[in-house]
């Protein structure tokens, strides 16, 4: 009888697990994890406020560590709604063929990426970088992997052989942070974040200088599964570009999200980093 | 025959040690070991720096209710994990007892038989060759994120342990009662399920309890990856240098699993006591019943707690996307340009693995014998040296305690800023937690070894020092090797993974290909660690038979096997 015990535990469990499958109905929204996941979710608490009641759903911010599995998390459908780079939306668009990127910050249409270095540092072009350690963000990071390798390899550095060391911090703060620390000769972080940074006056600018600004690409956006029921799709559409900086209460959502405002995104406006992204032999066919 | 025998040189100058010191010297090169890092002035002012953010810990009332979730989640994981892998295990058990041990006079066993056993073993030799890290890996991507792929992930690496343990456990039982089974026309498997298996569940019970505080700190690092527990939290505070937080994360943690591991004695202690199948009355039969309801609760409750979608993991629908996962990936990228980076990595992990056990045995050994307080004579010297031993052996005890409780990948995300990125951080990580195990190990061991040599030396004027030197380490010594190289093959797996984090080797590029969804070099990456960690299992299984049993052409006494410590 013993040996049996343990069938008759897994049936009972399944058993017990029927009652917890139906959920009510919520938007399940999350955003890659850029930035420290604790600050995501604290920039992301007024946004969801707003878009439960703008579509009459529960929002429920799902904190991710992986950018990787939002794409995952999107094409099998237990992700509604999230916040991409622009490499992570050429990803995802690629893994489902239907996700839609609803809005993008007007920002998101003429982004950069800054290299830095110490101030110590003797650098004062990319190629200079040749033989340093060097850390991107992410490694699926639009603005910390994707544009900075596609433009150190425009500039004739192929980071794979021309570093003595590349690591990947994980995220842009913390990209900062090991600069900031001399742990590395060199990084790329997003200006957004950068800016933030300095604003914020969390990195000392006294240890830390800009050493080269990447041109404009696109990057973020809102992005909605493909499958998800286009009336809710319309109502989030209208709520984020319904968005008002004048209203005060929207412009602590916006100031939040670092939006001046929102405006509609598609899939166009991505090629050039999909075509950056298989350049740089991140994407392969 | 009257030529005397050359006075046999000293052990390091045979080859072995010269190998070893060969192979040390090439580890150091390449994970650019550097002393300077370690020993500079900025070095030392920067750890010191370092050790002063962790005090004091952080203790705000938000960040201690924050933590409460996230910590009880890592201990629902380890759980719900290790029984899974035990239900999982128990059945490939079976199928995995070797043949022989399973045939009987005049009915040697069918091909049948022996494929199923020989795909067994393999499948079990699969999944605890995987790291569990990269197990989660696969399950996050394939299964979508939380705390369902953490206890999938656990559930299927220590299914494979314990299945292997278990078939050992099956296969050294006393065989009689089964050839009687036999010889009264039951077939073999049957045999075994009724003869063999009852009076072993006491030891399978007692050797899944064992394992738990190793899937309590498994759980704790998942969530690196997205799996759910503590990890996820872990890193941040690590990677945004708020020591404080790391500091109360780590003393939870460690009476955690200081918590588990005393339960979990006790439990054994019950189990041990229980003896074998047959309840002897009616009570002992209530005790049983109420000790797996007990279980059972837990299990349901963990997994309430946890919102596991239990429904849809146990679909043909799950079992297919981990299928379409790995399948995605066929066929393997062998294309030359990738292979040629990946044997640098392969050079590398092997290094950080070599390294970071020597590392361990070196400081292993230091503290535990500070640790082992029976190794000492007791008379002959005042108290407050007595004290002052006895002081400095529980110092000791804890230091190891602190290096074992943080897993290796923790260790290297906080080394990792004291001597920079790379494979030496690797190092030095699994250096400092495996010198927690093996210490503890080490000190065991010497505390077993008979006293009355040590004592005969001392008496006859050794001092004390001596005494130790050439009559207690003798005895230990080939328990101790033997110690090492089982750490050597739980080391390989994890430095495969160090470089999910930042600390080198092969694990650097599996973290990229997945996060660039190319599936084609994952397969090709997941098969080459597979080989790896096969490569070094057998080399050095085959070297732990020999310095144990001795060479084989000289056959010795069979010297006792060490019992199967911490073996994956």
């Amino acid at each position: 009888m013993r040996t049996r015990a343990p069938f008759v535990a897994a049936a009972a469990l399944a058993a017990l697990a029927v009652p917890l499958a139906g959920r009510a109905a919520e938007l399940r929204a999350s955003a890659i994890p850029d930035e420290a996941p604790t600050e995501l979710q604290r920039k992301f608490a007024p946004l969801g406020a707003y878009l439960a009641k703008a579509t009459g759903m529960e929002v429920k911010f799902v904190p991710v560590t992986d950018y990787a599995a939002t794409v995952e998390g999107l094409a099998a459908g237990t992700l509604d709604l999230v916040w991409y780079g622009g490499f992570t939306f050429v990803q995802a668009r690629r893994r489902t063929g239907t996700a839609i990127p609803i809005v993008q910050r007007e920002e998101d249409a003429h982004f950069h990426s800054k290299f830095i270095v110490p101030t110590s540092s003797k650098a004062k072009t990319l190629a200079d970088l040749k033989g340093a350690s060097f850390a991107f963000g992410s490694v699926s990071s639009t603005s910390g992997h994707l544009m900075p390798r596609y433009w150190l390899l425009k500039n004739g550095i192929d980071p794979d052989k021309d570093f003595a060391k590349v690591a990947f911090s994980g995220a842009h703060d913390v990209t900062a942070k090991w600069v900031e620390a001399g742990k590395v000769d060199a990084g790329v972080l997003n200006e957004s974040i950068w800016a933030k940074l300095l604003e914020e006056k969390k990195i000392d600018t006294r240890k830390v200088r800009v050493l080269w600004t990447t041109p404009d690409y696109h990057d973020y956006n809102w992005t909605v599964r493909g499958n998800l029921d286009p009336k809710v799709v319309e109502k989030l559409r209208a709520a984020f570009l319904a968005l008002d900086p004048s209203n005060p209460e929207h412009k602590a959502i916006l100031d939040l999200q670092r939006a001046k405002r929102f405006i509609p995104s598609s899939p166009e406006n991505y090629r050039a980093i999909e075509e950056a992204a298989k350049s740089a032999g991140l994407i392969k066919d | 025959m009257s030529v005397p025998a050359a006075p046999p040189r000293p052990a390091l100058l045979r080859w072995p040690g010269l190998v070893l010191a060969a192979a040390l010297a090439l580890s150091w090169r390449l994970v650019d070991g550097d002393l300077h890092a370690l020993l500079s002035r900025e070095a030392l002012g920067a750890a010191l720096a370092f050790g002063r953010g962790f005090w004091p810990p952080a203790h705000g009332r938000d960040f201690l209710a924050f933590l409460a979730r996230p910590l009880a989640e890592t201990v629902a994981i380890a759980f719900l994990g290790l029984s899974l892998a035990a239900l999982l295990a128990l059945p490939l058990s079976l199928l995995a007892v070797s043949p022989e041990a399973l045939a009987t006079r005049g009915d040697p066993p069918g091909p049948l038989r022996r494929a199923a056993w020989l795909g067994t073993r393999t499948l079990l030799d699969v999944m605890r060759s995987v790291p569990e890290l990269v197990w989660a890996l696969v399950f996050v991507r394939s299964l979508g994120l939380g705390p369902a792929a953490g206890v999938l992930a656990i559930g299927v690496s220590y299914a494979g342990v314990l299945g292997k343990v278990f078939a050992e456990i099956f296969e050294s039982a006393p065989r009689a009662p089964a050839r009687a089974l036999a010889a009264a026309g039951a077939p073999p498997l049957r045999a075994l399920a009724f003869a063999v298996v009852p009076p072993s569940l006491p030891l399978l019970a007692s050797y899944t309890l064992y394992r738990f505080d190793c899937a309590l700190r498994a759980s704790a690092v998942l969530g690196l990856v997205g799996a759910g527990g503590m990890g996820t939290q872990l890193e941040l505070s690590i990677k945004m240098l708020a020591y404080d937080e790391v500091a109360t994360m780590v003393i939870a943690l460690f009476v955690l699993v200081a918590g588990v591991d005393l339960l979990s004695q006790v439990a054994r202690r019950l189990v041990r006591e229980s003896r074998g199948l047959f309840p002897v009355g009616l009570a002992a039969l209530r005790v049983r019943a109420a000790g797996l309801l007990a279980l059972l609760a837990a299990a349901v409750g963990c997994a309430l707690f946890l919102d596991l979608p239990v429904r849809q993991l146990a679909s043909l629908a799950a079992l297919r996307s981990v299928g379409a996962f790995f399948a995605s990936g066929w066929p393997p990228d062998l294309d030359p340009g990738f292979l040629r980076r990946v044997a640098p990595a392969v050079a590398e992990t092997l290094a950080v693995s070599v390294l970071g056990t020597a590392i361990a045995a070196v400081l292993g050994f230091g503290l535990a014998w500070l640790a082992a307080l029976r190794l000492r004579p007791e008379g002959g010297s005042g108290r407050a040296a007595r004290t002052a031993r006895v002081a400095a052996a529980w110092a000791a005890r804890g230091a190891l305690n602190l290096g074992r409780t943080l897993p290796e990948l923790l260790w290297a995300l906080v080394l990792i800023f004291a001597v920079g990125l790379g494979p030496f951080a690797g190092a030095l990580a699994l250096g400092i937690h495996t010198a927690g195990v093996l210490g503890r190990l080490y000190y065991e061991a010497l505390e077993e070894v008979a006293t009355a040599p040590a004592a005969a030396l001392q008496a006859a004027g050794a001092s004390g020092a001596a005494a130790s030197a050439f009559a207690v380490l003798p005895q230990a010594f080939p328990q101790l090797v033997a110690y090492t190289l089982y750490r050597w093959e739980v080391n390989i797996r994890a430095s495969a993974v160090l470089g999910v984090v930042g600390a080198g080797g092969i694990g650097k590029l599996l973290h990229v290909s997945l996060n660039l969804f190319h599936n084609h070099d994952t397969l090709t990456l997941v098969a080459v660690i597979l080989a790896l960690v096969t490569a070094v299992d057998l080399f050095s299984g085959a070297l732990r038979r020999r310095i144990v049993e001795g060479p084989a052409e000289a056959p010795r006494a069979r010297a006792p096997a060490p019992a199967v410590v911490d073996a994956w």
